[in-house]
């Protein structure tokens, strides 16, 4: 890239002295020819060096882009579930895209024109101010002005940028979320409200990025306007000069060429601000992203141990997301390899909030779960999960295979997959899908009903065998028939493992050794199927009705 | 995750670019005239740019070379004698030249934004009333990134692109006259270059969109996993498949830097290579520029202007293949943006003779036929009849195709084959919009939208008595709202939170309550929630069906146990049909599945 500047400045050189040949009215063919030769030749270099750097720069910044995202991408997957109550998905995809987009351009262009300004810039200033310091001193007196009115434009630039980014964040989250909804906007006609909704986003966004436009409408022609008041002093004073004949004609001309390769990297100063600017606001951005620790850390020297039995207690456990209301207050339970506990509750008690604080999908607020004695906290996170079966509530579908969804990177046997296939009745399912198991579900895939997908997300939960088992709501899509089934053949599974059931259905519960009853997130009962019957009152009311449904269809 | 293959977006999107400048021109037509004044703005700021090199070319001719007193110089037809009167002229051209070039990018940026704006108001509203079929096809995050990334993409064409191609073609043009008028034998050298300059550019653009189309597919694969780590966090988390998710992360990005490096290599030499020509020519010039020196056709003066403009020539040259980059890219993003406004013809060429429809007061099917992939039947000859104020029960295990009918009824799908009538009226000659009006749909996923909760059960856009919201979310068993720490509103946060799912239902339900529809369909409404809970929501419904039809769907017998009639499908078709009594007297599989159900 010098290289290339060096000989972008020679050019000049040889025409000045071509001009200068001419003025003199001395004309020498020969001396022409290997001139033209020369510039030629240069020109020949520039392209090959040219060809070399643009691709190494730009390269290096795509690379550097494609480093940043794997980061980000490493990131999230290791933030806690807790992070994503606060931050919105749609502003996880904008700076996935768009803000490492704009960090990329400004260290891919920025970084060339810093790099040509600076190398270009000072050797034509060098080369200027060695063949006339005065003139080139002259030349220079709109440079100070140049540098403070871009420093000014620059910082609101920065603060236009970062709000028009943030405005996009929304929009995209916006419009995320009603892609995702789209059968209630439908179904409801909400279209031109939701519409209405975006567009509202939309010239939110136009605003504000009108206002980014105003400052960048402002830097081009401003930064022109200094250039051609350089020139017209070089103009004026090195006219004088020539006239008093302390410079030749030539000179005059190379220095006016000069000036035009001065061009370049003035007007790149604003090309730089700007995208200099965008890309710091977006880095900033990023970088709030990549600085936000997860809640849930993995201790730093954590207790080493050899396997987990399941052997969990819970001691006055209380919990709340972030700054809200709590959720949990004062749970203390105990579950045993080898025994199964139920959950039951209204909704909102608090049911699933228990059953995520066991994988560490967030901390405790106060009180501790000790897990073989351990507290969960000491334990490596990895370590913890490994151990832990974990079904969410809500049943969700990678777009991909079936295979994929179920094993999820992790390798069994084909006699475990046909057995957890069976465990989960989805063999039937399976077998009428077009491609078996390797059927594509998911958004892009076969609709699969609501039942289906649970049974296949519960196979996923199961296709390892782990000493803890939590099942968040297994079975509330399946049908009765099904349902018992299911509940009859996890229970036979794995008679070892410690198992955790959060249900509405007493059918699904009533063999559990335990069952815990929530209500507005303390404990309210907790007994054995047929203690509950007689001192919880939800409980029977729950059996009640759903017996009495039985009853009736009988 | 699948390997990349599956990864792929829809098949490549080409289309020409003359298509692209039509369906365009709609969004660009109401600017015309701003495209007018920006581009006669450019010529005035692009004229003075080239009058520039002619002032000093005259002042080097009249003022510094002539050793005489005699300096004076004709400009226009004025003739001015002082050297210092020439530089506030000078001076002034470059003040007007600095305003109108500001007012003009200013114009420029506006222009662009507004048509962006329209443009992205319009994809978007344009989306969602497309087919739900579409949306089964495309993952939202993929949609997302057309709505957001793509049109973003597109800002750059109108602002930066359209302008500045006009003003650097119109620059070169200018330039070529000028020089021309300079001396049209040195001229015509230059003219030489033009249609090599022509092809390279016609070869590069073709290499150059091939390139930014994978590089924008890439790019929404990129959100589509951005979303879905997002939204499956806890399985991604608690399954320990982190690693699994990274590497297949990392193999896409990969393949998108890949793609992008390809592009920056077929850009370094298309650069370059415009930069050769540069100096080729000015070695031509110079060549021949000074035999005609020596000849005296030309003065020196004229040749130094000659070499300037070529500079000028070659720069707007130099920012065309730039521009043109850029132009490149935003391409391929329309190309993506207009394939989805394409997607219209097809749904909307059935919408002629359709009959205005104010209240559904029966249904019926009537053999009909449906399945997702034309291979696979989903649903198979369907007839029933719902008749005013009745309810209808579907039961059948999970894939049996009840929520298939559902999608057919709100006309999310079209039937393969046979009819579905409204009030005697075949579904397709009446607005399915009419139809939706009339109907509500609680769905086994509970959706709930950013915004209060009050803004979820009717927008505040809809009109709606407080007091009937009110009735509507007691008639629902939603009283528990109230006592949310802001009442009705609360704000509710992506994913329902802090509604647990349970309440996100009966938020939904009330939804459907607050709508007074006159078909009322339930999709597996109650299977987030608890017993003593789904008994309220089951008085409630009990008070909404009276007097309205109804369609429930459950996998529980006891809860479509009341309805009038109940239909028993299995593998898409009907087995059983009748009332409950009628079935258990049947002695068939809903009586086997009713016996089933009490162990």
């Amino acid at each position: 890239m010098i290289i290339v500047d060096a000989t972008q400045l020679i050019v000049p050189q040889i025409i000045k002295h071509a001009i200068d040949f001419l003025s003199k009215g001395s004309f020498n063919p020969e001396a022409l020819f290997f001139q033209c030769i020369y510039i030629l030749f240069l020109g020949l270099v520039m392209a090959g060096l040219r060809y070399g750097w643009r691709n190494l720069l730009m390269g290096s910044a795509r690379d550097l882009e494609n480093g940043i995202r794997d980061e980000l991408f490493n990131h999230i997957l290791n933030l806690d579930p807790a992070y994503y109550n606060r931050i919105k998905t749609g502003d996880i995809m904008a700076h996935a895209t768009s803000d490492i987009n704009h960090v990329r351009m400004a260290f891919g262009f920025g970084l060339i024109a810093i790099v040509d300004t600076l190398l270009l810039g000072s050797a034509t200033l060098a080369i200027m101010l060695w063949t006339h310091p005065m003139l080139t001193a002259f030349a220079m007196i709109p440079m100070p002005f140049l540098v403070m009115t871009t420093r000014t434009l620059g910082k609101k630039m920065h603060v236009f940028h970062q709000t028009a980014q943030e405005s996009f964040s929304k929009l995209t989250e916006f419009v995320r979320e009603s892609f995702f909804g789209i059968r209630i906007i439908k179904v409801y006609n909400f279209e031109s409200v939701i519409s209405h909704k975006v567009e509202k986003a939309s010239e939110d966004y136009f605003n504000k990025n009108l206002k980014r436009a105003f400052a960048n409408a402002l830097l081009k022609p401003l930064l022109i306007l200094f250039f051609n008041l350089s020139t017209l002093i070089i103009l004026f004073y090195g006219g004088f000069l020539v006239i008093k004949k302390s410079i030749t004609p030539g000179e005059l001309v190379a220095f006016l060429q000069y000036l035009g390769i001065l061009a370049w990297p003035v007007i790149a100063i604003g090309w730089m601000t700007n995208l200099f600017q965008r890309g710091m606001a977006s880095l900033k951005r990023i970088n709030a992203l990549l600085d936000s620790p997860p809640d849930v850390v993995s201790p730093e020297h954590p207790v080493i141990l050899g396997a987990l039995s399941g052997n969990i207690i819970f001691k006055d456990v209380s919990f709340a997301y972030g700054k809200g209301d709590p959720v949990l207050s004062d749970i203390s339970l105990a579950v045993k390899p080898g025994m199964s506990i139920g959950i039951a509750g209204p909704p909102g008690s608090g049911k699933t909030s228990l059953a995520q604080l066991i994988p560490r999908l967030y901390n405790t607020t106060s009180g501790r779960i000790f897990m073989d004695d351990h507290d969960l906290s000491t334990l490596d996170l990895n370590f913890l999960r490994n151990h832990i079966a974990f079904m969410p509530q809500e049943s969700f579908l990678f777009s991909s295979t079936i295979r994929e969804n179920i094993l999820l990177g992790r390798s069994v046997g084909d006699e475990r997959m046909d057995r957890i296939i069976e465990v989960c009745c989805l063999k039937e399912t399976i077998e009428k899908m077009p491609d078996g198991l390797e059927t594509l579900v998911g958004e892009r895939g076969v609709t699969l009903s609501g039942g289906q997908k649970q049974r296949i997300a519960l196979a996923r939960t199961l296709i390892t065998e782990k000493p803890v088992i939590i099942l968040d709501d297994p079975i509330s899509q399946v049908d009765t028939h099904t349902a018992s089934k299911l509940m009859a053949a996890i229970n036979r599974l794995n008679l070892k493992a410690a198992v955790i059931i959060i249900s509405h259905r007493i059918s699904a519960l009533a063999s559990c050794n335990r069952i815990y009853i929530l209500k507005n997130g303390s404990i309210n009962h907790s007994g054995t199927h047929e203690e509950l019957v007689k001192t919880s009152r939800f409980y029977r009311e729950s059996f009640r009705i759903q017996q009495l449904e039985e009853e009736k269809n009988a | 995750m699948p390997d990349t293959s599956i990864y792929q977006e829809e098949k490549e999107i080409k289309l020409a670019d003359l298509y692209l400048a039509k369906t365009l021109w709609p969004f660009i037509q109401p600017y015309t005239f701003l495209f007018c004044l920006t581009t006669v703005l450019v010529f005035i700021v692009t004229s003075l740019e080239l009058i520039i090199p002619i002032l000093m070319q005259k002042a080097f001719d009249g003022f510094i070379l002539p050793v005489g007193t005699e300096k004076s110089i004709h400009i226009f037809g004025f003739e001015i004698t002082s050297f210092s009167s020439f530089c506030i002229l000078f001076s002034m051209v470059v003040l007007t030249s600095f305003v109108i070039d500001f007012i003009q990018s200013l114009l420029m940026e506006y222009t662009g934004q507004t048509i962006i704006l329209n443009l992205r108001c319009k994809l978007f509203s344009h989306m969602v009333f497309l087919p739900v079929t579409f949306y089964d096809k495309n993952s939202s995050g993929r949609l997302v990134s057309r709505v957001a990334g793509d049109i973003e993409n597109m800002n750059e064409m109108f602002t930066n692109v359209l302008i500045f191609i006009f003003r650097d073609l119109f620059l070169m043009i200018g330039v070529l006259v000028v020089l021309f008028s300079i001396n049209s034998k040195l001229a015509f050298y230059l003219t030489a270059m033009v249609p090599v300059i022509v092809i390279s550019i016609a070869v590069f653009s073709k290499i150059l969109r091939k390139a930014f189309r994978t590089i924008r597919q890439k790019l929404s694969e990129i959100n589509h996993s951005f979303s879905e780590a997002v939204t499956g966090i806890k399985i991604i988390q608690t399954t320990s498949s982190r690693k699994r998710f990274m590497e297949k992360f990392k193999l896409l990005n990969f393949e998108y830097f890949s793609a992008s490096l390809y592009q920056i290599r077929v850009f370094s030499i298309f650069m370059p290579l415009i930069g050769f020509m540069g100096v080729l020519s000015v070695a031509i010039i110079l060549w021949t520029g000074s035999f005609s020196v020596m000849n005296k056709s030309l003065t020196l003066g004229e040749l130094v202007a000659f070499l300037s403009y070529m500079k000028i020539f070659f720069r707007p040259l130099r920012d065309l293949s730039e521009t043109f980059n850029l132009l490149q890219n935003a391409l391929s993003s329309a190309e993506r943006i207009i394939n989805i406004l394409k997607t219209e013809k097809a749904v909307q060429r059935i919408s002629f003779n359709r009959e205005r429809f104010r209240k559904i007061s029966h249904i019926s099917f009537d053999k009909v036929n449906f399945s997702y992939t034309w291979d696979k039947p989903v649903l198979k000859n369907i007839s029933f009849h719902l008749p005013q104020h009745q309810s209808i029960g579907i039961v059948g295990r999970t894939g049996s195709g009840k929520s298939s009918i559902i999608n057919l009824i709100t006309g999310f799908y079209q039937p393969g084959s046979g009819k579905i009538l409204f009030n005697d009226i075949n579904q397709e000659s009446i607005n399915i919009e009419d139809i939706r009006k009339k109907i509500a749909l609680v769905m086994q996923d509970p959706i709930l939208f950013s915004g209060t909760i009050r803004e979820n059960i009717k927008p505040s856009e809809l009109d709606m008595d407080p007091l009937k919201l009110e009735k509507a979310l007691f008639d629902a068993n939603c009283d528990f709202l109230f006592d949310k720490s802001s009442g009705l509103d609360t704000l509710i946060e992506e994913e329902g939170r802090p509604l647990s799912s349970g309440e996100k239902q009966l938020v939904c339900i009330a939804r459907a309550f607050a709508f007074d529809p006159d078909l009322i369909i339930f999709d597996e409404a109650t299977s987030y929630m608890d017993s003593n809970s789904e008994q309220k929501v089951h008085d409630a419904m009990k008070k909404l069906m009276k007097g309205r039809l109804s369609i429930i769907i459950a996998h529980r017998l006891s809860t479509v146990r009341d309805c009038d009639n109940i239909i028993l499908l299995r593998d898409g078709s009907i087995m059983e049909k009748g009332s409950h009594h009628d079935l258990v007297a049947l002695k068939g599989e809903y009586y086997r599945l009713l016996e089933k159900e009490k162990i």
